[in-house]
């Protein structure tokens, strides 16, 4: 029998509560001497406020930055919101063209928010939206956005069911296979070559029986078997790109992850909008008056005093169901629980 | 005597100067003896058609009658020969000379009973072949300036001959005077003579013509010990079309030691256009008369003086007697010349070594971008490997790479002979070539040549390293308002973060050869927007235009904005440098006061040089940097993973405690209740333990 004290060690372990802890006291070492001007109780206040609002990632390391799916989540729609204007196409700014990107771009977008994103993991959203295509083609934001945010958030899930794929090229048992690990990462790299298969692909209805014992066992997170249920079901077979274009492309999946609006909202952010008016206004103004202009600051400045009014985190408790629903509730081990 | 130039029939008149100069005791009359030669008969013998090539003609009738018959003389076919006849009296004026002047022959006349003749004298006439005089032994001066003889023959028997004049002729070769051992002058000038040769046994031979042929390459010249006047140069009367004199580089072949008495070498006219290549007249001692007009080097302004200065033993200069002022002059000219020469010379090799070293630099960043790809490309293989089925395949490349990586570096030690970096201040632009240049930054440089550098250009130096210096660089120049980067390594738009932190900047110039940022579309917005605050007047020489700084605004304004307001104060500080948190911290401290105060602050930010705070956060670390603090970012968390660990264990420990109380109290505060009350039910025998109890006490 459990007692209350295991739940709780599994709750904060399911909601990854120690990352958070260890981070907190490392960020707390870190900028110790700064920290201590203004109270330990304060920061740890507006470490976890931040957490809370995914404000937490910005310009940390990698390895923080996809620690948890919560990160991930924070770092994607981070990403979105400051990017945004890259994209975006007509309309009020209609002064600025769509730009298409290369991923190599894209890479260096992502390395503003984060100086040690892996060029792996831009490259790999990249195939998702080219198809494995020429790797120098120019891509729409939102194309790049939607298959980033595949890739980036269920990469382990993505690894796995690379595996399983290529599994089920060969004619092998699937499931027979051992769910990856960190340490499986050999099949990610070659994939499938389905270019002279006549009949390319693999079987959908099997493919799926495979991936939902996958999303079983896995203790990454996946995306909610129903909706893959569905993808999958449509059609007799499926080749891999064909799968991760169909999840880039699932409005179901990105409302069940949270992190991002839907594709039809994708460049509303009314609140941003504001803000940056006021920049531009700003710039302007500068532009016209000359250098000793000295608002920029000021009006940046004052912003702070009330950052949680318009919290850049809304969705957020939204999110929080549904990634219990998808990942939490079946699986009862956790490395980081011991 | 010198021939003057453009004088047409220089050539009978050089002869007597010639004469004169060998010391030949004849006296030519050339001025008397034309009128007096025409009165000479000729008769044709048609009988001597078949003898003309015996050496002694019997039949040689002398026929001096003051008639001339001319009719037999044109209509002679090339098979006749006239025959001389002179009176007695003629013969006794002139006993040792005979002059056929203009007479219109076309072959040598057969002259008989003239064997002590001495001159001998066939200028302007046709005679296309020397004949009929071999049994003139004790001819001395042979005449033949003006014919049409294409080849020298007929002489080799005149032994004494010590003149022979054969200017204005068709001879194409020098043949045929092997025995003519006393030769003192040989005039050839005027034919078409392509090579000097044959002529190294005539050891007396004094002065040489060979002016206006067409002599390419002045050789064989050996021999000639007598030597005192060579002339070779062209006369302007000259009809040749193609005169091809001296070629440049042809004279040091002509070795003066080989001609001990040379006094008087006359070039004018001829293809000589640098001193080099005349330079060794210089070793002359006897030489002193040199003509060098009309060829390319007498058009120099240093000619005339690097000439004197050279050849001190010159007295004549194109014909100018050189005064002892103008040798003076010519030496400290020449000075001056020879230091502006060393001068650019240096020039030259600074600019050749200066060339040599960016290639060599070039090189070597080129290895070093090879191997880094390399490595890459193996890593990756690496990773690659333990999919791959085909094991073989797979062992194959990194062998390969390993040998072209010890070829590289062989390679490299090659060329580290050279110098591997470069460091050159031209105007106002400090150029740094190689990682290495970085290092002056670290030298004292005056304040003058500090203060006048406004443009850096980092050319073969990895971006990473320039990073590390700007700090040095903003000190050490402060005026330097212009940057440029070429084959630096510029890939990613948050490198151009860590330009911000230099005092200002005007314009930016990244080349796009070994930039690859520059093929990002982004880049220049990106470059104007974090770089907002110094308000850049041009981005790779285009003009910035307000419409640019307010599309980089609204592409990356955002970012700005999301940086500054949603980052935790905590680490705010810690993206920021030293400078700045001050800023920072009055800016927090002054944040409950209104607005207002805000901006005179910011004002002063402003003035001080400073970027917007929210751009602040946006900063670059080098890779290296990055990674140390990886790693210690991981070291920090493994500790506090072990320290949160402890304290979850701990808090779990005592909660568990805690539980456990909770559930143990209530029956252990039951029994403690029914103790007690069991001990209290008998309320005498309780008084009597108490009262014992005390009694214990008190003992």
């Amino acid at each position: 029998i459990l007692t209350s004290v295991s739940y709780s060690l599994l709750f904060a372990a399911q909601r990854h509560v120690l990352t958070y802890m260890e981070d907190a006291v490392s960020q707390l070492l870190e900028n110790r001497e700064d920290i201590s001007q203004y109270g330990i109780a304060r920061f740890f206040t507006e470490y976890f406020n931040s957490v809370r609002q995914g404000t937490h990632i910005l310009f940390r390391e990698f390895s923080f930055v996809q620690a948890t799916p919560h990160n991930r989540a924070s770092f994607l729609r981070t990403f979105w919101r400051c990017f945004r204007t890259v994209g975006k196409n007509g309309g009020k700014y209609s002064s600025i063209c769509c730009y298409l990107l290369t991923a190599q771009e894209y890479h260096c977008l992502l390395q503003l928010l984060c100086p040690d994103f892996p060029m792996e993991l831009t490259q790999k959203a990249a195939r998702i939206v080219l198809m494995d295509d020429a790797m120098d083609c120019l891509m729409s934001f939102s194309d790049f956005l939607f298959a980033f945010q595949i890739q980036f958030y269920y990469s382990e899930f993505l690894e796995s069911v690379a595996a399983i794929y290529q599994d089920l090229l060969a004619g092998k048992n699937p499931n027979t296979v051992i769910v990856p690990t960190s340490s499986s990462g050999q099949h990610r790299q070659r994939q499938p070559p389905n270019d002279c298969n006549p009949l390319e692909g693999v079987e959908a209805s099997l493919f799926y029986q495979c991936l939902e014992s996958l999303c079983d066992r896995s203790k990454y997170s996946c995306p909610p078997s129903a909706l893959v249920k569905e993808m999958l079901s449509s059609v007799q077979r499926m080749t891999f790109y064909e799968f991760l274009m169909a999840l880039a492309k699932d409005q179901g999946i990105n409302r069940a992850l949270g992190a991002l609006p839907d594709k039809g909202d994708l460049f509303l952010d009314p609140a941003m909008d504001q803000e940056l008016e006021k920049l531009v206004a700003q710039v302007s103004g500068l532009s016209v008056s000359g250098p000793a202009s000295s608002s920029a600051d000021t009006a940046n400045m004052p912003v702070r005093n009330s950052p949680r009014i318009n919290s850049p985190w809304k969705p957020l408790h939204h999110r929080r169901k549904m990634d219990a629903e998808s990942e939490g509730s079946n699986e009862e081990t956790d490395s980081s629980e011991n | 005597m010198v021939p003057s130039k453009g004088r047409p029939g220089r050539g009978p008149r050089a002869a007597p100067a010639a004469v004169n100069n060998c010391g030949l005791q004849l006296v030519i009359q050339t001025s008397s003896i034309p009128e007096k030669a025409k009165p000479f008969e000729f008769r044709i013998n048609k009988e001597q058609s078949s003898f003309h090539n015996r050496l002694l003609q019997h039949d040689l009738e002398r026929n001096y009658s003051g008639r001339q018959d001319n009719t037999n003389f044109g209509s002679s076919s090339s098979i006749t020969f006239p025959v001389l006849q002179r009176t007695a009296e003629e013969k006794i004026l002139n006993s040792d000379r005979l002059t056929l002047e203009r007479q219109k022959l076309t072959v040598c006349p057969i002259i008989d009973g003239e064997d002590h003749l001495r001159l001998l004298n066939f200028q302007h006439n046709f005679i296309t072949r020397i004949q009929n005089i071999s049994n003139l032994h004790h001819l001395v001066f042979l005449d033949l300036y003006d014919n049409q003889i294409e080849e020298i023959s007929g002489v080799s028997t005149l032994r004494s001959l010590r003149v022979l004049l054969l200017g204005k002729n068709r001879i194409k070769k020098i043949s045929n005077l092997e025995n003519l051992k006393n030769l003192d002058v040989l005039d050839l000038h005027g034919n078409q003579i392509a090579k000097i040769e044959n002529i190294s046994h005539l050891s007396e031979l004094r002065v040489l013509n060979l002016a206006r042929n067409l002599l390419t390459v002045v050789e064989n010249l050996n021999g000639l010990d007598s030597l005192t006047e060579l002339n070779l140069r062209h006369n302007q009367v000259s009809a040749i079309v193609c005169v091809l004199w001296f070629q440049v580089g042809v004279w040091p072949l002509l070795d003066v030691d080989t001609l001990p008495c040379l006094q008087r070498l006359f070039l004018s006219f001829n293809n000589i256009s640098s001193f080099e290549d005349i330079l060794c007249l210089a070793d002359s001692s006897s030489l002193s008369d040199i003509t060098l007009d009309g060829n390319p080097i007498a058009q120099e302004t240093w000619y005339k003086h690097t000439v004197l200065h050279h050849m001190m033993q010159l007295r004549q200069l194109d014909m100018k007697r050189i005064t002892e002022e103008e040798r003076r002059m010519a030496s400290i000219a020449a000075r001056k010349e020879e230091e502006r020469k060393r001068e650019s010379h240096r020039q030259t090799l600074l600019k050749e070594k200066k060339r040599l070293t960016i290639g060599n630099i070039a090189r070597q960043w080129e290895i070093q971008q090879n191997r880094t790809a390399l490595e890459a490309s193996l890593n990756k293989d690496k990773e690659n490997e333990p999919c791959q089925i085909n094991g073989s395949a797979a062992y194959v490349f990194p062998e390969e790479s390993r040998s072209l990586d010890t070829i590289l570096s062989s390679a490299v030690q090659g060329l580290s002979v050279l110098e591997s970096h470069l460091v050159e201040v031209e105007g106002d632009t400090l150029g740094l070539y190689g990682a290495g240049a970085l290092e002056c930054l670290d030298r004292n440089w005056s304040v003058q040549t500090a203060g006048i550098i406004a443009t850096v250009s980092f050319m073969f130096i990895e971006f990473d390293e320039i990073v590390q210096v700007l700090a040095k660089l903003k000190t050490k120049f402060p005026n330097c308002v212009h940057l440029k980067f070429k084959e630096t390594n510029l890939v990613a738009l948050q490198q151009f973060n860590a330009l911000a932190e230099m005092h200002r900047m005007e314009q930016l110039t990244v080349d796009p050869q070994g930039n690859p940022v520059v093929n990002l579309t982004l880049w220049k917005y990106y470059v104007l927007f974090r770089l907002n605050h110094f308000n850049l007047q041009k981005i790779n020489g285009v003009k910035v235009t307000e419409n640019d700084i307010l599309k980089a605004e609204r592409l990356f304004g955002i970012l700005a904005y999301v940086a500054s307001s949603e980052l935790p104060h905590y680490r705010m500080l810690s993206l920021f440098g030293e400078s700045r948190r001050k800023q920072f911290h009055y800016l927090l401290e002054g944040k409950g006061k209104k607005s207002g105060v805000g901006s005179e602050e910011s004002s002063d930010t402003r003035r001080s040089g400073g970027e917007s705070t929210a751009r602040a956060t946006l900063n670059y670390m080098t890779k290296d940097f990055h990674m140390e603090k990886l790693e210690e970012i991981k070291e920090r968390k493994t500790f506090c993973q072990t320290y949160i660990e402890s304290l979850v264990e701990e808090a779990a420990d005592i909660n568990m405690k805690n539980e456990s109380l909770q559930k143990l109290w209530p029956q252990m505060f039951i029994e403690l209740v029914r103790d007690a009350v069991i001990e209290i039910r008998n309320k005498n025998s309780y008084m009597k333990l108490c009262l014992q109890r005390i009694m214990d006490q008190k003992e």
